[in-house]
Parts: C-alpha cells; sequence; structure tokens
C-alpha cells in the first residue's frame, strides 16, 4: 500500500492584514501519496504557483500544517528545509532556470554538491540521468547552446538527481514546442511509473488530462477530480 | 562541497571576466603600494642600521645639547671641554683612542673673496675614523705629518667662492696659506652635512687660532658589549667636574640607532597608511563589484536555494568569490611591488644623486611584508564580500526565481 507523501492540513497562505487581507490559498487539505500523478490547473492568480511553493518547501503557510513523509515542515528552520528541497523534491520551472556558466552536465550535478555526493559518483550519476533524457550528446554544452526542449529536459534531469520522492513542474512546457512538450510529458510519465510523484501545474487541459488526478483552483480554493476521474488512488483522498 | 564553491566561484568570475580583472587590478595596485614602500623602509632601515653599527664602538661626548650638535660644530652651550675632562676620559677603563674635535670661526679667503666660515680641528686617527675614503670627490686625507693642509666640502670647494677650488688649491685663512688635500662629494640632505666643512688637523688648528676650544670628545671602547655603561661613567666624570648636571652628553651608536630606527618605524608606519588608502578603496571595488553580480544572480541564487543550497552554501559561494578576487590581486600586487620598489629606489637614488649623494639605497622586501600583503588581501576579500554575500544568503527563493 503506498503512503502519503504530502499531507496538508487547513493550509491557507495570504498576504497583507485584515481587512485587506489576501487569500492566496485558503483552508487546504490535500492528501497526496507515493506515485500520484496529480496535475494542478487554474487561470493565472488563482493561486497555483502559490501552492506548489507551500508543497515544495519554498515558502511557509500562513496557517495549517504541511507533513512531507510525515514531517511537519512548519517546524523546519531554513537549513532543515533546504534539506528537504533538496531530498525530498526536485523542481521543474516553466523557464528550465538552469544556472547559465554551468554546461549540462555540471546543472545536473550542482544539486548533488549540495547534497554532498562524493565527485565521481555524482558525475556517474549526472551522465546515466542525461542518457535517460537523451542528452548524452549534449552533456558539455551550456544552457545558451541548447534548445528550450533540450534545456528543460536538462532540467528534469536535475530534478531527479538527488532521487526526490516528489517531481514538482511549474508549467514544464509552457515554453516549449508542442512536439518537445509531448516528449518533457512522457519522460515525466515514465518516471511515475517508476513509482515517483510527480506534481504538474498548467493550464494546458491537454497535459492535466493525461495525469491521474486533477486539481482545479480558483480564488485560492481547491477543488478535486474535476474531470471525473475515478483511478483507485483517487479514491481515498479528499479535498 | 567546499571544492565545488570554489568551482562555481571560478565559473563566475570567468563568466564576467573583465569586470572580474578590473576589481582585481584594484587591489593588486593597493597591495603594489604596500610591498614596495615597505620595502623601501626595510631598505633605508637596514642602510642606516648597517653603516651605524660599524661604528658601535665609538662614543662621542659633546657639551650641552647632544648629538646633533656635535657634528654643528659644536660648542653652543659657550663652554668647552678641558684637559681635565679628556684626562678622566683616558684614565677609565676600557676606553682607547680619546681625540678631541675643536672648532672655531675664521675669515677665508681665495680669489680675492673673503667670507666667514666655521673651522674643525681633528686628530689626522679621527678624521679617518669619522669619513670613509668613499665620502672623498677628489684629493686624498690629511697625512699624521702634513702642515697646512686642509680638507674642504664639497660647498667649500664649489660654491662659497665665485670659482671653483681644486686639490692643492690654496686658501688663506686668517691670513695664513692652506693648501687643499682633499675635498668631500656633496653630502646634500644627509643629516651631519660635512658640505661647509675646513677641516685640519689639531696641531695647525691651535697654532692658528690661538684656541684650544673642544666641543667634542672621540673614543672607542675595548669592548662593545659595555659602550653604553662606559659612556654613562664619562657623562658623569666630566659633568661632575663641571658641576653640572648636563654639561656633557655621551651619545653611542646604539641610542643613535634606536633613535634612527624609531624615526624610520613612524616613516614607515605612515608610508604603509598611505597606502593602505588604496587597499581600501580596492576594497570598495570588491564590494561594489559584488553587490552587483548578486542584483544580477539574483535568479540563479534563487535556483540553487530551489534545488537545495543552503544560506550557508550561498554564502560561501560569494566569500569564495571575493577571497579569490583579492587573493590573485594581492600576489599580482607582490609581484608588482618588487618591481615598484625598484623602480621607486631608482628614482630616489637618482634624486638623490643630483644632490651628490651616493648613497645606494636598495629596497628590501621581507618574506613579512609578502605574508603580510597576502593576509591583508584576503582579508579584505572576504571583510567586503560578507555584506553581498550575507544579502544573497538571506534572499528568499520564490522571489529570486521569479525575478527577471
Amino acid at each position: 500500500m503506498s503512503t502519503d507523501v504530502i499531507v496538508t492540513q487547513n493550509i491557507s497562505k495570504t498576504y497583507g492584514k485584515p481587512p485587506l487581507q489576501v487569500f492566496a490559498l485558503r483552508e487546504t487539505n490535500l492528501r497526496i501519496k507515493q506515485g500520484d500523478y496529480i496535475a494542478i490547473i487554474g487561470p493565472s492568480g488563482s493561486g497555483k504557483s502559490t501552492l506548489m511553493n507551500l508543497l515544495g518547501c519554498l515558502d511557509k503557510p500562513s496557517s495549517g500544517k504541511i507533513y512531507i513523509d510525515g514531517k511537519d515542515i512548519s517546524l523546519l528552520d531554513e537549513n532543515e528545509l533546504a534539506r528537504i528541497r533538496r531530498e525530498k523534491i526536485g523542481f521543474i520551472f516553466q523557464k528550465y532556470n538552469l544556472i547559465p556558466t554551468l554546461n549540462a552536465l555540471e546543472n545536473v550535478e550542482l544539486s548533488m554538491g549540495f547534497a554532498g555526493v562524493d565527485s565521481q559518483l555524482r558525475t556517474a550519476n549526472a551522465k546515466k540521468l542525461l542518457e535517460m533524457v537523451e542528452l548524452s550528446k549534449r552533456m558539455t554544452h551550456k544552457p545558451s547552446e541548447m534548445s528550450g526542449g533540450e534545456q528543460q529536459r536538462v532540467a528534469i534531469a536535475r530534478a531527479l538527481a538527488n532521487n526526490p520522492s516528489i517531481i514538482l513542474a511549474d508549467e514544464p512546457t509552457g515554453n516549449v514546442d508542442t512536439k518537445s512538450g509531448d516528449n518533457i510529458m512522457n519522460i515525466l510519465e515514465e518516471v511515475n511509473r517508476r513509482g515517483e510523484t510527480i506534481i504538474v501545474v498548467t493550464h494546458n487541459l491537454a497535459i492535466a488530462k493525461r495525469a491521474k488526478r486533477v486539481l482545479q483552483i480558483q480564488d485560492g480554493v481547491v477543488k478535486e477530480d474535476v474531470f471525473g476521474y475515478q483511478d483507485q488512488m483517487v479514491k481515498n483522498t479528499y479535498v | 562541497m567546499f571544492s565545488d564553491h570554489i568551482k562555481l566561484a571560478i565559473k563566475n568570475l570567468r563568466h564576467r571576466l573583465s569586470r572580474s580583472l578590473l576589481t582585481l587590478l584594484g587591489i593588486a595596485i593597493g597591495i603594489m603600494a604596500i610591498i614596495s614602500l615597505m620595502g623601501l623602509g626595510e631598505g633605508m632601515q637596514q642602510a642606516i642600521t648597517g653603516e651605524l653599527s660599524s661604528l658601535s664602538d665609538v662614543v662621542i661626548v659633546s657639551t650641552g645639547g647632544g648629538f646633533i650638535s656635535s657634528f654643528g660644530g659644536g660648542g653652543s652651550s659657550g663652554e668647552y671641554f678641558t684637559d681635565r675632562d679628556i684626562a678622566d676620559v683616558e684614565r677609565t677603563q676600557g676606553v682607547r683612542d680619546v681625540s678631541t674635535q675643536l672648532s672655531s670661526t675664521a675669515y677665508a679667503e681665495y680669489n680675492a673673496k673673503r667670507t666667514i666660515v666655521s673651522l674643525t680641528g681633528m686628530d689626522v686617527l679621527v678624521i679617518g675614523l669619522q669619513y670613509s675614503t668613499s665620502e672623498l670627490e677628489a684629493g686624498e686625507f690629511l697625512g699624521e705629518n702634513d702642515q697646512n693642509k686642509i680638507m674642504i666640502g664639497y660647498g667649500i670647494a664649489h660654491e662659497t667662492f665665485d670659482a671653483d677650488i681644486s686639490v692643492g688649491g690654496r686658501i688663506e685663512i686668517n691670513g695664513q696659506k692652506f693648501f687643499v688635500s682633499g675635498i668631500f662629494a656633496k653630502q646634500g640632505m644627509s643629516g651631519f652635512s660635512s658640505d661647509t666643512l675646513i677641516l685640519m688637523n689639531s696641531r695647525d688648528f691651535k697654532k692658528l687660532t690661538g684656541q684650544s676650544n673642544i666641543s667634542t670628545i672621540y673614543f672607542r671602547v675595548n669592548n662593545v658589549n659595555e659602550v653604553e655603561s662606559i659612556a654613562a661613567t664619562v657623562q658623569d666624570a666630566i659633568n661632575e667636574n663641571h658641576g653640572q648636571k648636563d654639561f656633557a652628553t655621551a651619545t653611542t651608536m646604539t641610542s643613535v640607532l634606536e633613535t634612527v630606527q624609531s624615526i624610520i618605524g613612524i616613516l614607515q608606519l605612515v608610508l604603509v597608511a598611505i597606502a593602505s588608502i588604496a587597499l581600501v578603496v580596492a576594497s570598495i571595488g570588491i564590494m561594489n563589484t559584488m553587490l552587483t553580480s548578486v542584483m544580477e544572480r539574483t535568479r540563479e541564487i534563487g535556483i540553487m536555494k530551489a534545488i537545495g543550497a543552503t544560506n550557508k552554501d550561498i554564502m560561501s559561494i560569494f566569500i569564495i568569490e571575493g577571497m579569490l578576487v583579492s587573493s590573485i590581486g594581492g600576489i599580482l600586487g607582490v609581484v608588482l611591488g618588487v618591481f615598484g620598489s625598484q623602480a621607486l629606489t631608482l628614482i630616489l637614488n637618482n634624486f638623490m644623486m643630483m644632490g651628490g649623494n651616493s648613497a645606494g639605497l636598495s629596497p628590501i622586501i621581507t618574506l613579512f611584508s609578502v605574508v603580510l600583503a597576502v593576509t591583508v588581501s584576503l582579508l579584505v576579500g572576504v571583510l567586503s564580500s560578507l555584506y553581498p554575500a550575507w544579502k544573497a544568503a538571506r534572499m528568499s527563493p520564490i522571489e529570486a526565481v521569479r525575478y527577471e
């Protein structure tokens, strides 16, 4: 039986103080299991990115609790949050966000470096990951020498580098053409099939439909299962 | 991990190569200034120390004001040493080669021009002790049996009278004829000026002036280690003879050495302080460059944090960058400083040469100054990158990733 990787209890994110308080996210309860493949959809400004940042430990909720692998992250300090990000979470951004001064291999190695992985092991691992995303011939290329699709695949390899339990992808296909986008989603799904939890934020419904479970956000409120999927794993979850 | 930080820092510096080089140059110039001025100061110190310590067994006893007046013609207090004083000095244990310097003024005439000059009488032995042959411009020292011969300073030879005086030339002093046997080279700015000196042996001096006004007594000691205590004994004895507490001052080269060293020490400090201004400016340069770099790399910092870099990682990357720039700059500065001090001495020596001083000053770069310079530059690198690094580390990853 799969276990919960992320559980949120009544998390809210607010900006400002009452009466001018703005809710970016309102009392959200989520239960995300190991191996889930979730799409989060919603118009811009709906709170998608806020939710992503909270799930990715980049930000702390204004109220409520977030458990990652059973650990309450609201109690953690910045260094411990950095450790969670390093070990349990892999980020994929819309704009790839590779380090421009480093080549593909070095970019993938970087987060392993922060995790203190031995340099030989790191290089071997990074090469393997780049082979997986079919970039073995581009390893020494800098981001500026690669296409958008290629850069995003490097970003996927980087996200997988520390063997995280959760992959958070924020509009991963937003800046690439349809074919590359399809390719990227195929890779992510392959990763999911191996047991990785994938959470994709998108406003592309075609992409969202590929997920096993879809959450919709509107004005900071999360609604479950907008497409009426009845996946086995989804049944036990609630909003 | 640390080596990764270094690698990242190097990559970043290379990415902004021209900016890094310019920042580095700032530090290099600062360190160059410090190294070359310290080298020059050290050279000066050693040159003077070396010269003085060769005279470490010499004691100079002068009336009144002390050491400086003994070379300025003496007798400033209007009183002179007596024969009894000299006898006391000679009786003192451990003393040898006692001699005296006599001073007076006289009329000198050459080429139909008459002027007042100051006259110095010394034992021939003392002349050899006091001056070295390298200080001669022309001619030779007075010999033991020479009569009516004088040695003159550069000023007397070339400036005092309308025409130059050369070796063998004849000057009338108080109506008596003297022949020039040696001419001293120009002393210029150096402290113990002999430019206006007219030097004759004590016998001639007494015969000419009828005076035996002893303004200075010189002697040597047998044992250099006793030089201070003997000087004190002699000084006390003479003071007792005159019933005055401060009639005479016995000066040893050790005490002169100490004074000179402390003066040079202060001079060195001032030089280094001035050079440090350049370093301060350079460190502001580093900070400025780093702050710009932090701004530019806001997004990059956010990414690194998102993929797991701790605040410490970020700080250390930026501090290493600062240290790399400043230490490479520091090493370059040391190299430039070695050349710089050579150039500086060349200029200074030329300048003094124009003043007629043959002093061959050479800079001395000590290991201490090199270590100090490199340490200081490293420190400057750390200190000036601390604030930018802290600013970078404190950045929120969300804002940073969102930053365009």
